[in-house]
Order: C-alpha cells, then structure tokens, then sequence
C-alpha cells in the first residue's frame, strides 16, 4: 500500500494513453449488448435520472394537489389519463395510483439503480483493481431486467385497476386492498414489474459479490478494501437475501389475485397480516440497501477531502454489517397497529432502537475522519455533510417511531413520511448528489461548474427542508398520509411544504443546467482531479478510464506497519 | 369541486330536528338525548393560525395511556432527539470552523483511539436504554387487558365508512358517514372529520374496543386517543380504551383502503354513562344493561343456568356504579 | 484490447442475449397479465405470452449454448470458474429465500389458523367474531382429507433421496475418469426426476382438494409446486449435462456445469425433505386421510 495514486501509474502499463484498450464497439453494440460495467454503469444512472425526474415530477403533482385543501388537480389528471375526470372515486383513486408510482419509482428505478447499479457498477470494480465485473453479461441483463420492470409499471398506468386506472394499493401494496380490493390488470402489471425489477437486482447481487470476494486486486484483503465496495458487498447480501421473499410474498398476491388461492384471503383461512409480514421482512431490508452505498460514498469523500483516512475503518466496515444483519430482525416496527401482542411489540420495540447504536458509529466516525482534518469544501463534501447532519434528523425520528407505544399516534401520519424522506430524499439523494459531484468528472472526463454545484446543494438543502421539516408537525397534529385531502387545519403546513417543492423544483434546473454545461463545454478532468485525499484505485487512472482498465492488474504492496492496515486507503501516500 | 356525497350521508340541519330515513332516531326529544354541539369539541388538530404551537405538536390527550405517551415523547424523546441532532450539527459545524483547510493545513493522521470509540457505542446504548424502560412502560400499559365488565363496542371499516357496533347494549349497528362540506360546516363542524352519526361511548369506564375490517384493511384511529388499531379482515383486534373527558373526538382512517381513504372520517363523543343509556334506549335495537339485565333475570327465574351471566350482567352494574 | 489482456478474468464481447431475455421476460409477464385478464384484453395473449416463452427459450438457448462454447474454448480459466462456484452458490441461497417465504406462510396457517367454517364444495368461510368461532380452529381445515405421506410422498422422498446418490456416482466416475459410471449415473438420475415429476403430477390429479379456496390447499400446491417446478429445471439441467457428456465435453478436471447441476440438485432434494417433514408429515397429522 505504498503506492500513491500517481507512483501507481508509472509500474504498470494500463494507461489511458495506452488506446488498445480503449477500443469501443459501435454505438448499438455498445449501449444495448453491453458487457462492459462502466458503460452499464452509466446506462443505470441516466436510467435513474430520467426515473428521478419522472418520480419528481410525479410528487409536484402531488405537492400541487395538497397545496390547499379540497381536490384540486386529480380531475384533471384522471382526464389526461383517459378516465373520467368528474367522478370523485376516479379522483382518489388517482391520488393512489400517483402515490403508489412515486414510491415504486422512486425506490426501485431511481435509489436503487443510482447507487447500486450506477455507482456500484462503475466503481466496485475500479476500487478492488478489477478488469470489469465477474459476470459481464448477466450485469447486462440485470439492467435491462430494470427497463423492463419500470415498462411493466408504466403499463399499469394504462389498464384498469379497481375504481379507476393504474395501480393504487401504496408501494407497499398491502392484501387485501391489492387482491380483492382492485379488480383489474392494473396491480398485475405493477407486481410483475417488482418481478423483473427484483430478478434484476438478485442477479446483480450475485456479480456484486462474487466480484468483491474474487476479483481484488492481489494484495487487497477484505480489510483494506475501500469502505464503499464494502457498503455494496453488505447491500448486495441484504438484496440476495431479502428480494426472494418479496418475489414469494407477491406472487401469492397474483395468485390469490387470479387463480383462487387465499393466502391472505381470510374467507379461506388465509391471513392478510402475514402478507405485511412477508413484504416487511423484505421491506426493512429494502431501507438499508438504500442507504448503505450512501454511506460507503460519504466515507469515501469525507476522508478524501478531509485529507485523513477514514477514522475506524473497522468499526466502519463491521458497523455496516452489523447494520445489515440486525436489519433483518426489526421488520414488523412497521406493523405495531396490526394487532401483535404485546410481547412481540416490545421485542420489535428494543430490536429497532439497537439499529442506532451502530449507525451512531458512523455518523461519529465520519465526524472523527473531520476532526483533525484539513477540509477542502468541494461540492462532494458539501453534499457529504449535508447528508450526515439531514440523515442523523431522519434517524432520530426513526428512534422516535421504534417505540410501538408512541407509533400507535405516528403510524401512518405524515410524521412517517416525513422521517423517510429525511433519510431518502434527503439521506440517500444527497449521497446520491455527492457521489455524482465526486466521480463526474471520473466518468465523464469532463469537469461541472463546482460553484452551480454549490448552488444546486444551497437551494435544494433549503428546498427539502422546507418541504418535509413542515410534515412532522403535520404527522404530530394528526394527518394521515396517502391522504388527497384534509381538514381545513392542515393547511397552513401543507402550503409551507408544497412552497418547498419549487424552491427544490429550482435546485434541480440548476442541476440539469451543470451536467448540460459539464457535458458541452466542461473542462477536461485530470486522473487525479481531487488531488492528495483521493486514494482509492480509480484516481490511477484518466479521466474517464480506458475502455477496458486494469488489463495488468495493479499490486497493492504492503510496506506499512500493522496499524495502517485499518484504513480504508489502499494506495496511501 | 364536486365530492358526491357518500351513501346515506345525512343533511347536518336536519339532524337537529328529525329521525332520519335508515330508521336511526338521532335526536329523541322524548330520551332527553342531545348531542354535543361544536363547542364539546376536545380532540381535532389546530390550525396554525389558532395557534402555531399547538399545531406543530401531538393532539391534547383524553386517556391516560396517551398522556403518559405524550409526556414520553414531550419529556424524553423529543429533547433526546434534539439534543442528538444539535449535537451532531455543532460538531460539524465546529470541524467546518476549525479543521478547514484555511485554519489547518496539515492533517493528523490518527485514525484511531479505542477510548472515544467506546464511548460513543457506550452512550448511545445509555441513551436508549433511557427510551426503553418508559417505553416498554407505555406498551404494558396500553395492553391492560379491559376488566371483564368492559363495555365492548365493535368498529367495522367499510370501504368507505364505519359501522359501530354496539354488542353489549342490543347488538345495534350504527352507520357512520362522512359529511360533506356544507353540512359540517353549517353544523359548526371541521369537514373531512365531521359524520352524521356519531360514535356515541360512555366516559370514565372502560371499553373494549374491537376493531374489524369487513372488505380490506382500514384503520380505527384517534389521534387525541392515542388510539390506532388496524380494522384487517379475518381478525378481530381488541383493545381497552377509557376516555377521560366527555367531549367529542376526531378520527381518521388511517390506513390505505382505496379511493375514499381519505373519507372516512371517525367521531366519538363520549358521553356520561346516563347520557350514553339514554342514547342507547334510543337506537333501533338498543338496550341498556339495565334492560338487558332485567331480561336476562326474567328468563333465568324459571331455571337458573349459567349462561344468564354470559353478558356479563352484574359487571353491568359495577360499571354504572363506576360511571 | 487485443493482447494486451494480462489477467485471467473473462472480458466478453458485446452480447445480444441479456436484452433479448430481458425483454422476452416482460414480454412473458405482459402476456400473463392478459392470460389473467383475458376479459379485458381479449384473445391477445396467445401470442404475446407465446412470444414471451419463445424469447425466453431463446435465450437461456442461447446464452447457456455461449457459455458452453466458451467453456469449450478454454475461456474458464481457474478464477472464472470459481466466480461460477460463487454465482452458483449464491444463486441457490437466494432460491432458499424464496422457500423462506412459501415456508412462512406453510407455518403461519398451521401455527395460527383462523377459526373456518366448511361451507361444502371447497369453500370455507372465516367465522372470526361469530359464536363458537374457537371451536372451529384447525389445521388443515375440516373439510381437507390430506395426502396420506407415508405412501406416494415416501416413494417421492426415497426416488429423491436415491436420485442424491446416483448423481453422486456419476460424479465419482467423472472425477475417476470412468465415462460410462458417469453416463449410468445421469441416466439414472434424469429418469429418476422424471419419475419423481410423473408421481408428483399422479398425486396432484388425484388428490381429494382443489387447488384454492383454503389456505391448506394454497400453501400446499404452492410449496410442493414450486418445488416441482424446480424438480423440472433441475432435470432439464442434468439432461444438458448427459447431453453434454455424450458430447464429450467433461473432464476429470474441469466439469463445473455438471457439478453445478449436480448442487442444484442436492438443494432441490432437499427443500423436499423440508416439504415431507414440514408439510406432508406435520403438517397433515391429525386430518383425515384420503
Ligand atoms: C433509507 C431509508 C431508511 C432508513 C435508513 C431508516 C432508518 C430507520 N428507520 Fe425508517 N423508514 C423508512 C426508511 C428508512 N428508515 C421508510 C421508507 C419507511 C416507511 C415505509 C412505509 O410505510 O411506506 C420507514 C418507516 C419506519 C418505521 C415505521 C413507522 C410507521 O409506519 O409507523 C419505523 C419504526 O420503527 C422506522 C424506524 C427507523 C429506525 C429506528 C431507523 C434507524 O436505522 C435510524 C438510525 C439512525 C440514527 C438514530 C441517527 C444517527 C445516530 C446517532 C447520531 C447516534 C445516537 C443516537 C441515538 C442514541 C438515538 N422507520
Ligand atoms: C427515494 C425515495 C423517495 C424520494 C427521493 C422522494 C422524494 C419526494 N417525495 Fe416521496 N415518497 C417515497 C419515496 C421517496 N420520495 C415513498 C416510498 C413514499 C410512500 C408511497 C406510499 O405511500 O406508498 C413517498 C410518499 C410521498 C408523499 C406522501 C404521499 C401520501 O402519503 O399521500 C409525499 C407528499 O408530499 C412525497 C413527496 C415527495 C417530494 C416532494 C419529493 C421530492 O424530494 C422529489 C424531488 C426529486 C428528487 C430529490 C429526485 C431527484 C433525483 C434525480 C433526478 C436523480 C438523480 C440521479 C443521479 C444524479 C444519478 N412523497
Ligand atoms: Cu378506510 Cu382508509
Ligand atoms: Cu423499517
């Protein structure tokens, strides 16, 4: 580990300057039979931004209907969707099917191909000194597997789906509201499209891992691998893991749904909680696999511009796992009302709280990386530490809705939706955003203006805040989510919110307008842009990387003393 | 815009005056049974012109499970959470001051030290162990199993509206509907939590409330309650619930139901045990335990067998001598 | 990147089969949904879900004929073949999930059953709330005359169990160099699976409940046919091995498509025998026996 990026350039051949190994197929071969895993990274994330902007534009839609009481826009929405724009049922109706594509896309077809698919495909394999991914063609087919999930999911737009068209049932997609309770094609779409999106990743899973434990380079164990590769090796166990038992649970709803079975049916002795059951023991999971690629990202950038290795790389890396398994023992907190008993509640109750324990050793030991530090406040960075401030409010109200006796008042109120969108469109988005500022210039060769960068983060930063800090108070006071409409006394805070959306609305033009410029006109990034703090195996190389990098592999040596082991630079100066 | 009214929705002013088309007498001038006008309203959320504060926080509670649930998180978790996420804000704040590059330029290169490393897995299991015992506190007591003589009282969610029966008075069902805007509020109440026919309960005694979903899953919810119990087909879920104050109190569904989920609105009005009979002895069907009671002897007399108690009939008693 | 390759990693070329799979995979999904709405989309699904079938055919075709030239070619160098070992692994533990969850809801219903009422003609009612609701409370459901286990379920568990060790034989002779064990052994087994498959499909038209309407039949047919289903794809897989044999392609040394073949197998096997315990055994005692 004595090399530094630089010095690591000059003892092996695999430079850009070398263009044998930037031969590219043509344009079709390249971009529809890919097997090359940062041009399928690539591919995931404008695949994520343009779901993003869908999902966005979806939930203005939604800020603009709640922005005052009554119903104000979802006649009109039902009548642009080919429904019948007057009737009150086809009104609500729509506000579900909006809600429930939201969620769907937000989770499935933005967070997680953003930093799984597009992060993790083109950094895992960068940061261990690998060629490319073990299983080039089956990393294809997981992102292709994507596109043909969100198809499914835009289809149900367009059939009937129990009062009105599309998928309403939440992305939760509760029994019996989802079997009984929506006649029609809509819900099978939506399901078959949580098939293919999930086949997808469980493949995607397999390569991640297989990729980590047998491709690093020689000389980098597990304990010197930098700390975001180990966040996706912990997410991708979660996905393996996890996505299965969603993959059963909602094909008992297509059965159940159209060949008579009746797993949640209870007129057949079938049991509705145990879909919730099913879908939570995938669902809590589910949360941390949208988070943990965050946490990788941030450790990289806090250390990198922080100039300092990552404090307690160990304590980092096992405190993920930690966060993974104990992840999969908490899942019915999102099921205190159904009626379990009250030893079960009070299990679920501690289970959860103990999940802060480890997720406060990392918000302290990325605040320790600072410490001592000399930080340069790069746009990552920014985004970086917005994350840790916005994720720690998400978490803490998420310690506040653990207790099963306080979330008999918050469940299902918009104290809830508010802790998640801290931990997600704040959480995992600004990790997300300072991911993208960290390896833009990586990937693209091209630098974005640092200070539209600054500025997307100032206005969204305000932006979000004002749009979810707003619904605590709404959740506390009482409003249920998935709600089109409320009582009179909701409305102030409501207004606040949906105000909030166009402050965001107007980060995000700043956002398109930095990639349009960085994309056009951007100037070109050197191999090491961020200078000394960045040490991880993909600063050895241009910007962007060759075509096909590594084709000798690099050598991480070891000439330090053990206690350098335990950090998470395995090129260190 | 147009919300068509929700079936058998019933006109707020009429109300006042006459028995209603289903045959369920609301207003019985003869009973003495009136019911609470807007100015009884306890539990409703409070706009942020009324009052900013109150319409940032929890609902005023009426149970004493809720008030201890409220002091819980006034007392304990909200100044826990706050003081974490202040604190994490100063220390950033503070290495942004401190370790910027300006005002260090050479890093440290320590990456350890086992002693802070403890401590901040040591405090924060403190921390939590703080939350725990209240919590697990609250949860005992919110599973009190409801005495034996409890008055229990059936919520059914329908998509999309509630039907409440009353099994310990007669087994009546009364069909409870939102109203829609004009009528709650020529009735001086808020709309979207108004009904027509209301979720009459007495105060001061406990009730079992049992909750029941008769299509897909709905939600029982109160927030000036502290009460929230999924109404999920096949099951019937049970808990106690003892209103302090009479007044009347909102509620939503609060679980996804469909197109209407956000039109089901829930009203209790608890009443004094006196007022509730009197209500009761009104409904089709209804009977008071007193009445229920002196049938249930009248057909034990000639051959006393056990089950004359089945309904718990002397309990009966002990929960009007409570009320 | 023509030899400048330093490493043994497979760097593949541009490859038409995952969109294609992809692609036939909604295709297949989308025909489904119209199979399931044929009321809404008419006749339609014939042809999409046969498009859909076709196109996945096709690919797994022709993206496992692409693995086997590879293999062929000598592209499966020591390190690709253990990420094979690897994907293989995982693959099958996220199969055991997916059990995980047929599992759950097998023990859900036998655990905690819900009071039901036989309405005759398959049909059961939930009698939750009504009086004498507790009295109804069993597992299977009154009205279910089960399998009886101990006759076509044991024969099925002995041929799996039997088939375990004939895919072990041929493993022995492969490893051993001894082609003809190996030939008997896959033999053996593949006709082993089709028994098993031919049993299974016996039993289900003769059993005495339907498919739906409780919570007995749907746990059970659904378990016992994925499982099924998996019994299929298992042999499907060793037949490719047995074809590939006569092909001449194993050797004692590099097999891995058979070994895979043959875990594959071993972790079908058992899930059965989680089946027979959990639900054939367990999970029938005390019903009626038909
Ligand atoms: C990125 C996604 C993400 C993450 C990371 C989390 C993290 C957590 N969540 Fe959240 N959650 C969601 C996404 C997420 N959640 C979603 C989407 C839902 C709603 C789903 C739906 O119904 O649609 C939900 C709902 C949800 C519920 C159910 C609410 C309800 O429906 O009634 C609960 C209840 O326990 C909960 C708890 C927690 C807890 C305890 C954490 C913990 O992991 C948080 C830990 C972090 C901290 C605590 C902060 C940092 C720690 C410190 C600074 C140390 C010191 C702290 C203490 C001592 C407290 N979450
Ligand atoms: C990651 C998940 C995620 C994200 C980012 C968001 C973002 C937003 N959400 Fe969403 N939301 C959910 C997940 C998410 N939400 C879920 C799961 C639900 C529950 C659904 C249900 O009840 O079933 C929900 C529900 C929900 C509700 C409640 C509806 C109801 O209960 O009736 C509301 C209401 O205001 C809302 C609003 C918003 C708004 C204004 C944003 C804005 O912040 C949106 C702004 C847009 C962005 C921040 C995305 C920008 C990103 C990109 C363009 C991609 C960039 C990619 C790269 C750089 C690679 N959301
Ligand atoms: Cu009923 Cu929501
Ligand atoms: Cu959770």
């Amino acid at each position: 580990m004595a090399t530094t990026a630089e010095g690591f350039d000059a003892h092996h051949e695999d430079h850009a300057a070398h263009d044998h190994a930037d031969h590219k197929p043509g344009f079709f071969a390249r971009w529809f039979m890919s097997t090359n895993h940062k041009d399928i990274g690539t591919l995931y994330l404008i695949f994520a931004i343009i779901a993003g902007i869908i999902g966005g534009v979806i939930s203005g839609a939604m800020r603009a209907e709640l922005a005052a009481p009554g119903l104000q826009y979802m006649g009109m929405i039902v009548d642009m969707m080919g429904g019948d724009g007057s009737s009150f049922d086809q009104q609500g109706h729509m506000w579900n099917v909006l809600i429930t594509a939201h969620g769907l896309i937000m989770v499935f077809f933005m967070v997680m191909p953003a930093m799984i698919g597009g992060f993790g495909n083109w950094f895992v394999p960068l940061m261990i000194g690998a060629p490319d991914m073990a299983f080039p063609r089956m990393n294809n087919i997981s992102f292709w597997l994507t596109v043909a999930g969100f198809f499914s999911l835009l289809f149900s737009l367009f059939v009937p789906g129990g009062v009105g068209l599309g998928a309403g049932t939440g992305w939760t997609v509760y029994a019996p509201l989802s079997t009984s309770g929506s006649v029609g094609p809509a819900v099978d779409f939506a399901i078959f499209s949580l098939h293919l999106a999930g086949a997808g990743s469980i493949l995607g899973a397999t390569n991640f891992i297989t990729t980590i434990f047998n491709m690093r380079a020689p000389g980098m164990t597990l304990h010197k691998m930098p700390l975001f590769v180990w966040s996706v090796l912990v997410t991708a166990f979660l996905l393996l893991l996890a996505l299965p038992v969603l993959a059963a649970a909602i094909t008992m709803l297509i059965t159940d749904r159209n060949f008579g079975t009746t797993f949640f049916d209870p007129a057949g002795g079938g049991d509705p909680v145990l879909y919730q059951h099913l879908f939570w023991f995938f669902g809590h999971p589910e949360v941390y696999i949208m988070i943990l690629p965050g946490f990788g990202m941030v450790s990289q950038i806090v250390a990198t511009f922080s100039r300092k290795p990552v404090f307690g790389y160990l304590g980092m890396a096992y405190a993920m796992v930690a966060i993974g398994v104990v992840g999969f023992i908490v899942w019915a907190h999102h099921m205190y009302t159904v009626g379990l008993d009250v030893n079960t509640k009070m299990y679920f109750t501690a289970a959860t709280m103990v999940i802060a324990v480890p997720t406060g050793i990392k918000i302290f030991s990325w605040i320790a990386t600072m410490w001592g530090g000399s930080i340069e406040f790069k746009s990552p960075m920014v985004w970086a530490m917005g994350f840790i401030f916005l994720f720690t409010v998400g978490g803490v109200t998420g310690v506040v809705l653990a207790n099963g006796g306080i979330d008999d008042n918050l469940h299902d109120s918009y104290y809830v939706v508010a802790h998640f969108h801290y931990v997600l469109s704040m959480g995992a988005v600004f990790s997300i955003f300072a991911g993208f500022y960290y390896w833009f210039p990586k990937m693209s060769g091209r630098w974005h203006s640092e200070f539209l960068s600054h500025l997307h983060f100032w206005v969204f930063f305000i932006g979000v805040n004002v749009i979810f800090f707003p619904q605590h108070f709404l959740g506390l006071n009482g409003m249920a989510r998935r709600y089109p409409d409320y009582t009179a006394a909701f409305e102030y805070w409501n207004q606040i919110s949906s105000y909030g959306y166009v402050i965001m609305a107007g980060s995000m033009i700043i956002f398109f307008v930095n990639i349009g410029y960085a994309l056009v006109a951007g100037k070109r990034a050197a191999g090491n842009y961020w200078g000394e703090g960045a040490t991880t195996l993909e600063w050895s190389l241009s910007s962007p990387p060759p075509f096909h990098q590594f084709e000798t592999l690099p050598v991480i040596e070891d000439h330090h003393s053990a206690d350098d082991h335990i950090s998470d630079r395995p090129a260190t100066a | 815009q147009d919300i068509s009214a929700p079936a058998s929705t019933v006109d707020a002013a009429e109300v006042v005056a006459e028995s209603v088309a289903d045959g369920e007498v609301v207003i019985d001038e003869t009973g003495g049974f009136e019911h609470f006008g807007p100015d009884r309203i306890l539990g409703q959320p409070t706009s942020a012109d009324e009052d900013m504060l109150a319409s940032m926080t929890f609902q005023d509670q009426y149970t004493a499970n809720g008030n201890y649930a409220l002091w819980m998180h006034d007392a304990i978790l909200l100044p826990i959470i706050f003081a974490i996420s202040l604190f994490v804000l100063g220390l950033l704040l503070w290495v942004i001051a401190r370790y910027r590059r300006a005002a260090n330029q050479v890093p440290s290169k320590t990456s350890h030290n086992t002693l802070i490393e403890i401590i901040w897995t040591v405090v924060p299991v403190i921390i939590l162990v703080v939350i725990a015992v209240p919590s697990i506190t609250l949860l005992a007591r919110q599973y009190q199993a409801p005495p034996e003589d409890a008055i229990t009282i059936k919520a059914n969610g329908y998509q999309w509206y509630w039907g409440y029966e009353y099994l310990d008075n007669g087994g009546f069902e009364v069909i409870s509907n939102m109203l829609d805007e004009s009528e709650a509020l020529s009735a001086g109440e808020p709309h979207q939590l108004a009904v027509d026919n209301r979720m009459v309960v007495p105060v001061g005694v406990p009730i079992r409330l049992q909750v029941f979903g008769a299509d897909v899953i709905h939600s029982f919810a109160v927030p000036s309650l502290w009460f929230k119990m999924d109404a999920v087909p096949g099951r019937i879920n049970e808990k106690i619930l003892l209103i302090e104050e009479e007044g009347i109190y909102y509620g939503q569904c609060m679980e996804l139901c469909g197109a209407r989920h956000g039109y089901m609105p829930i009203t209790v009005e608890a009443r004094s045990m006196e007022d509730y009979n009197a209500w009761v002895a009104m409904q089709p069907g209804g009977m008071t335990r007193a009445q229920i009671q002196a049938e249930d002897a009248a057909a034990a007399a000639p051959a006393p067998v056990e089950e004359a108690t089945d309904d718990g009939t002397e309990e009966g008693e002990a929960v009007e001598a409570a009320a | 990147m023509a030899g400048a390759k330093n490493h043994d990693y497979h760097i593949l070329a541009p490859d038409i089969w995952p969109v294609v799979g992809a692609f036939s995979a909604l295709i297949f999904t989308s025909g489904m949904v119209m199979l399931m709405h044929a009321d809404f989309f008419g006749e339609g699904w014939r042809i999409v879900l046969g498009i859909g079938i076709a196109g996945l055919i096709a690919t797994f075709f022709g993206w496992f004929s692409k693995i086997v030239n590879e293999a062929q070619r000598g592209d499966h160098t020591p390190v690709v073949q253990l990420h094979m070992r690897y994907g293989m692994i995982l693959f099958i533990a996220s199969e055991v999930m997916f059990f995980v969850g047929w599992f759950w809801s097998w023990f859900d219903f036998a655990l905690f059953p819900s009071p039901l009422e036989y309405l005759g003609d398959n049909r059961w009612q939930n009698v939750i709330g009504q009086d004498g609701a507790a009295a109804l409370l069993s597992f299977p459901p009154e009205g279910i005359d089960v399998l009886d286990p101990f006759s076509l379920p044991l024969l099925n568990t002995l041929i799996l169990l039997c088939s375990g060790t004939t895919v072990t034989w041929a493993h022995h002779s492969l490893i051993n160099g001894d082609r003809d064990g190996l030939k008997k052994g896959l033999w053996l087994t593949v006709a082993l699976g089709i028994l098993f498959s031919a049993i299974q499909a016996y039993e289900y038209s003769h059993a005495a409940f339907g498919f739906g309407g409780s919570n007995y039949s749907s746990a059970f047919y659904m378990a016992t046919g994925f499982h099924g289903f998996h019994v299929l794809v298992g042999t499907i897989f060793l037949a490719v091995c047995l074809f590939r044999t006569y092909k001449g392609h194993f050797t004692p040394r590099q097999h891995f498509g058979f070994e895979a073949a043959a875990w594959y197998w071993h972790f079908v096997d058992v899930v059965w025998l989680f089946l027979f315990i959990a639900v054939y055994v367990w999970g029938g005692w005390g019903a009626e026996v038909h």
